[in-house]
């Protein structure tokens, strides 16, 4: 019997596990630098935005109408950021990092929103501003969560900003006290009405939304994240 | 990392050392190929078949043995029958009457080591085989086992490859691929001097053997492998001789084959028990070091993922209904669109490819020095059907050890 092969198949048992880390480490790199990427283009497009109303002073209401700013990427970037939170773990330094350029540019959106909706009388906008919390004491968050993608693939032009209210940001802790929005999770604010609080199915949701008439729908086929 | 998933790497980490161990194993001595040889001289042989109620097959088997390519006059085949109750007796004696190197003799039944121990002790031969009598042998077989009993005066025992007999519904197809890995372990085994089991298809031992350790043990139905861990505990050489085919008939229902496995796994468990001095000890070799240990972690690495499995799916499907009771969203069909961002690249996933690309090197191994050819719907039989099986027969032979309860053998 040889002891040198025992130590030889551990270490190249240990060997293939050193390797799987490090190609599933590789590729979770791979995902953030992804996202990293997605967010800096969304960034720029704001920015550029931004830039379109300080030189013109205004933007042509049709051209708002015809496109309908960044909720698009912003819901591929969620889907894209939930992959990475379940992979890397809700409390990874990588994934608060993004987590945080993302709610800074919902926010931004939102405030874009905001300004377009005001200078267009035709631009009338349904949107919904959603706050969780994946620390384990919401328990209907991840539901409700599932409820508001149902809705957003269902109506193309609902937008849904979704928060970590928890989330150490002072932009968003900033929204959060604004819109006076309590720790009684998930809470949200439709059209700038007053926060709404627990869950709520997807029969209820549409009450509770009456602007979705207005919006044109579409067969939900994806269950995104 | 939850704790669920940690048990998880552990399993795959036992199951990869393993395989690693085997493969140094293989890398260091590989298996030699069939020659056209012949034996420098024959010795002696007695193959005992015993038998009960095996009506639909012990005349084929009987056949097969005298088909064997080996002196006639050196050759007896001894049928042992172990107070069958339907033609297995009057079948045996009709080959008895007619060829005068098949001896037939019948008893009470007794269970098979009985039967086995009859035949040895009135075996005069220098070998003494055995052959189930649902199994048959190639015409070669004899000749390649006792060409490596006469180029080694120290082996005492010798196992042959097992093939399926003729597989034709999805179990039979599922096990030929599992006897084909067999094959491969069995060879990487004997290079490691730790065969486990002597199966009852076509094992032969010197007969000083029986006088040096005794004759089989009721052994918790599992006689093959006790005699084989008594030859271990002293110190008898088991080899294998991968170029000598013996066909065993294979149960056919799930019901047969979780009997059959449960018998088996059970039987290893309460030898286990039986031989506890064995496991760890260096005084055993490889047998103790390795052998043991990971037949005993493989049965604990095996229950766990399959209860970890279910636990997992069944919690994934219950919440999934809850969450569509709760929501009220209706049920559709998530569209697919390729997206390397969504494809599941964690660790766990690359461990379990490199086990599988590992048991599918084993088996193209096992196939290749065992010339099987193995058809792609038996792949599909055996990567769709074990998983689900196989937990059957490991969680009632746990219950059965921990019950101290007999296996049963049909």
């Amino acid at each position: 019997m040889s002891w040198q092969k025992y130590i030889l198949a551990f270490g190249i048992t240990a060997a293939i596990f050193g390797t799987a880390f490090y190609i599933a480490a590789r590729f979770d790199s791979a995902r953030v630098a992804d996202i990293r990427a997605t967010q800096e283009a969304v960034s720029i497009d704001i920015l550029s935005l931004e830039t379109q109303f300080d030189l013109l002073g205004n933007l042509p209401c049709s051209i708002i109408a015809d496109n309908p700013v960044l909720s698009d990427e912003l819901d591929e970037l969620a889907s894209r950021l939930s992959v990475a939170e379940g992979n890397l773990g809700s409390d990874n330094a990588e994934v608060i990092s993004l987590k945080k350029q993302y709610s800074l540019l919902q926010i931004k959106d939102y405030l874009l929103l905001q300004e377009v909706s005001q200078k267009c009388s035709s631009f009338e906008p349904v949107y919904v501003l959603y706050f969780y919390s994946n620390t384990g004491d919401c328990t209907d968050c991840a539901r409700l969560g599932e409820v508001l993608t149902y809705l957003r693939q269902t109506y193309p032009g609902l937008r849904v900003y979704s928060f970590d209210y928890n989330l150490n940001l002072s932009a968003l802790q900033t929204l959060i006290a604004l819109r006076k929005v309590r720790g009684d999770l998930p809470a949200l604010i439709i059209n700038d009405r007053a926060p709404v609080y627990g869950f709520r199915n997807l029969e209820q949701m549409e009450e509770l939304i009456p602007e979705l008439s207005t919006l044109s729908t579409t067969t939900a086929t994806t269950t995104e994240r | 990392m939850e704790i669920g998933a940690l048990g998880l790497y552990v399993c795959l980490f036992i199951a990869l050392y393993f395989e690693v161990f085997l493969l140094i194993s293989f890398l260091e001595k590989r298996p030699s190929k069939k020659s056209a040889l012949r034996p420098a001289f024959y010795p002696t042989v007695d193959i005992l078949v015993p038998c009960f109620n095996e009506q639909e097959t012990v005349g084929k088997t009987i056949e097969s043995l005298l088909a064997m390519e080996y002196p006639q006059d050196k050759l007896t085949v001894t049928v042992v029958d172990d107070g069958s109750t339907d033609n297995t007796a009057s079948i045996a004696q009709t080959y008895a009457a007619k060829y005068p190197n098949v001896r037939f003799y019948t008893k009470e039944n007794g269970g098979k080591y009985t039967a086995l121990n009859f035949g040895i002790e009135n075996a005069t031969a220098d070998i003494v085989g055995c052959l189930d009598a649902d199994s048959f042998v190639a015409q070669d077989a004899l000749i390649e086992v006792i060409k490596s009993l006469n180029d080694n005066p120290s082996i005492m025992a010798i196992t042959p490859a097992m093939k399926v007999h003729e597989p034709k519904n999805a179990l039979e197809l599922m096990q030929a691929v599992e006897y084909t890995f067999g094959i491969f372990y069995k060879k990487m085994f004997d290079n490691l001097s730790a065969i486990s089991v002597l199966p009852g298809p076509f094992s032969l031992y010197r007969r000083e053997v029986f006088k040096k350790i005794g004759l089989f043990k009721h052994a918790h139905n599992t006689e093959d492998m006790e005699i084989a861990f008594r030859m271990h505990s002293h110190g008898l050489k088991i080899v294998n001789a991968h170029t000598a085919y013996v066909y065993t008939t294979v149960p056919k229902t799930v019901r047969a084959l979780v009997k059959q496995r449960t018998r088996w796994s059970q039987g290893f468990l309460q030898n286990s028990k039986d031989y506890a001095h064995m496991f760890f000890n260096r005084k055993y070799g490889n047998f103790g070091m390795l052998v043991l240990p990971f037949g005993l972690a493989a049965f604990a690495a095996g229950l766990y993922t399959a209860g970890y499995m279910l636990y997992t799916v069944t919690s994934l499907i219950v919440n999934r209904i809850a969450d569509y009771s709760a929501t009220g969203i209706p049920l559709h069909m998530p569209s697919f669109h390729f997206d390397w961002f969504y494809i599941q690249t964690s660790m766990i996933i690359f461990v379990t490819v490199t086990v599988i690309s590992l048991t599918l090197f084993a088996i193209y191994m096992g196939a290749k020095i065992s010339q099987t050819s193995l058809k792609p719907r038996s792949f599909v039989a055996y990567f769709a059907l074990y998983g689900f099986i196989a937990p059957l027969w490991l969680v009632k032979a746990a219950w059965g050890a921990l019950l101290a309860r007999e296996s049963v053998w049909r």
